[in-house]
């Protein structure tokens, strides 16, 4: 063979078939859980299906602890259900195999931690004909990525490439001085990240030690916004790191647990040198239905202009 | 601690335990915070040579549990052992060759974390039986109703220096003061289970990680700033916790020396007192002599 030697290519990713169940939603003998000031509560909404509550609501538009937008997935097998929650990625595929939804597709949305969930969205009549233990399948895929056109020391995790476009993501130029610039709706100082410190990114959400929204809305956050947290590195485990910046999307609702909030999947992690966040609190769009491919296409296109990969 | 408490109508239980063995998977590796792969010692059995006054960092180890690590077999009992169990308890050992001898509760860690002087610990080995003598659990403060008490003997309470101020205030002595943003793991749990990880403490490590905690002691009794322990962990500005450092030297990140919760309220009912003396060791260490 002569001529020059091939260009080394990037690894490509592999796609994995997982199985997941729709969760029933559990309880200890007593029903209730202590919030902040010593109040006891029944912690309505702590996975399995939650009907009603969708992208774009305000986290905090429940009286619910830890409500995610779907349904909510798990494996019998403990070391399965790492699995499934450490390969699904933000915007994998997902299909209903048994019970009255068969056939209907999903997205993944998110991801939580401890033993791990899948937040699968779905269109609401579909959803409305799921129920726990319901079998669906999740098209794994995204660990590994690695965007050519993003620095070299931004670290991406948890999310498809296919959904990489829907997101308000703008590549580096020269004019943003090489920086990966993202639009955010918050940005949040580290020290209000909760649970999930000290936990790997790729099998845990971060919650977010967020007050609710005052009386005009200021303030709010939503399920599907982009959030910035600083000085937090997620490479490995969430943790303090001065000059950093994780970027999460928000998967579920707030809660009345002491140290809990609205949760974050993380999905880029970087120095803030390289990593810029544009925080627009008022107009801000993340992840969407539409961008997950789960609302129908709309007649006329209308919004914030966004970035595309 | 000149302070009016209940420990008169407390309730005295005994429970018993076992030392738990060091665990591990096959997997062996952990990840370090810039991704060092590592294989250390320092959680569960008995670990030597670290006892209260000493340094909590500076070890080639990983959650680092001074002294006996103690669990009992069956889960809900262990889990009532956990939460029962209050710092400054005394622990009697009842099997194995230091059978008799007496150390005190430093903490919780997941485990009860048992400190005894190193010739006793000396004799100790995993699956050796001991008794706590527990009571705290409901102690509170009839002068200060914000200040809610978490996991303190009340024999304890009494050798703390300080206590109620002419103001209203209580005066508590602390050896350091935490910043809230060193709060890692453990965030989000409730307060009288395992305890919270200070991150900012990697000895050796990059300047960026650090947020000056390096010289934290095992034993130290350290203030958390705009952190609220009254029913779990969260971070609450104008609230303050104050806890006792009963782990030491952690690898994994977002995780590092931690506080077991004593003390949690408002700032404005506390009047922190700088003390770098503010150690168990000061009080209960080595003191099997003082023990019942």
């Amino acid at each position: 063979m002569t001529g020059p030697a091939p260009q080394p290519q990037p690894p490509r990713l592999v796609s994995v078939s997982l199985l997941g169940v729709v969760e029933h939603p559990a309880l200890g003998e007593s029903p209730y859980r202590i919030d902040i000031d010593g109040a006891p509560y029944v912690p309505a909404g702590d996975g399995g299906i939650v009907l009603g509550l969708r992208l774009g609501d305000s986290a905090f538009a429940l009286r619910a602890d830890h409500a995610a937008p779907g349904a909510c997935l798990v494996h019998p097998d403990p070391a399965a259900r790492h699995a499934l929650t450490t390969y699904a990625c933000v915007g994998n595929r997902a299909e209903v195999r048994t019970g009255r939804a068969a056939g209907a597709i999903g997205a993944v949305l998110g991801k939580r931690g401890e033993e791990g969930r899948v937040i699968i969205g779905f269109r609401q009549h579909d959803l409305a004909m799921m129920r726990p233990s319901d079998q669906v399948s999740v098209r794994g895929f995204g660990q590994g990525l690695r965007p050519a056109q993003f620095p070299a020391q931004v670290t991406v995790m948890n999310l498809d490439p296919g959904v990489l476009a829907a997101l308000p993501i703008i590549a580096a130029e020269p004019e943003t001085g090489g920086k990966l610039t993202v639009r955010v709706r918050t940005v949040v100082p580290g020290k209000l990240a909760g649970n999930g410190l000290g936990r790997p990114a790729a099998g845990w959400d971060l919650d977010l030690q967020l007050p609710p929204p005052g009386q005009d809305g200021a303030a709010d956050v939503r399920l599907g916004d982009l959030v910035a947290v600083t000085d937090i590195d997620a490479r490995y485990n969430m943790g303090y790191r001065r000059g950093w910046v994780t970027i999460g999307i928000v998967v579920h609702g707030s809660s009345p647990l002491p140290g809990h909030g609205p949760g974050m999947t993380p999905i880029l992690t970087a120095p803030a040198a390289v990593l810029a966040v544009q925080p627009d609190n008022a107009r801000h769009v993340g992840l969407t239905e539409r961008g997950l491919k789960l609302a129908r296409p709309e007649a006329t296109v209308t919004g914030e202009p966004r970035g595309g990969m | 601690m000149n302070v009016t408490t209940n420990s008169g109508r407390l309730v005295r239980q005994v429970l018993t335990g076992e030392v738990w063995p060091p665990l591990a998977d096959r997997h062996a590796y952990h990840v370090g915070p810039d991704g060092q792969p590592f294989v250390l010692p320092g959680m569960g059995g008995v670990t030597l040579g670290v006892h209260c006054g000493d340094p909590a960092t500076g070890y080639a180890s990983d959650h680092l549990e001074p002294g006996a690590s103690v669990r009992h077999r069956d889960p809900a009992a262990n889990m009532a052992l956990q939460f029962l169990t209050c710092v400054g308890n005394p622990v009697r050992v009842e099997s194995g060759p230091a059978a008799g001898q007496v150390g005190h509760v430093i903490g919780q860690h997941a485990y009860v974390l048992v400190d005894f002087p190193e010739p006793v610990l000396a004799q100790m080995s995993t699956g050796d039986d001991v008794s706590v003598t527990a009571c705290g659990q409901g102690l509170a403060l009839a002068d200060h109703p914000a200040i809610v008490v978490k996991n303190c003997a009340p024999e304890l309470l009494a050798l703390l220096p300080g206590g109620t101020r002419p103001d209203g205030t209580l005066a508590v002595h602390v050896a350091a003061r935490v910043p809230p943003e060193a709060i890692g793991a453990g965030v989000g749990m409730i307060s009288e289970y395992a305890n919270t990880d200070l991150m900012g403490a990697y000895a050796g490590l990059g300047d960026d990680l650090s947020l000056g905690l390096e010289r934290l002691r095992i034993g130290d009794v350290v203030a958390l700033a705009d952190t609220d322990h009254r029913y779990g962990r969260a971070h609450r500005a104008g609230y303050l916790t104050i806890g006792v450092i009963s782990t030491g030297q952690c690898m994994l990140f977002g995780h590092g020396p931690g506080p077991s919760t004593l003390l949690s309220g408002p700032a404005d009912a506390f009047c922190l007192v700088d003390d770098p003396d503010a150690n168990l060791a000061r009080w209960l260490h080595p003191a099997p002599e003082a023990a019942p």
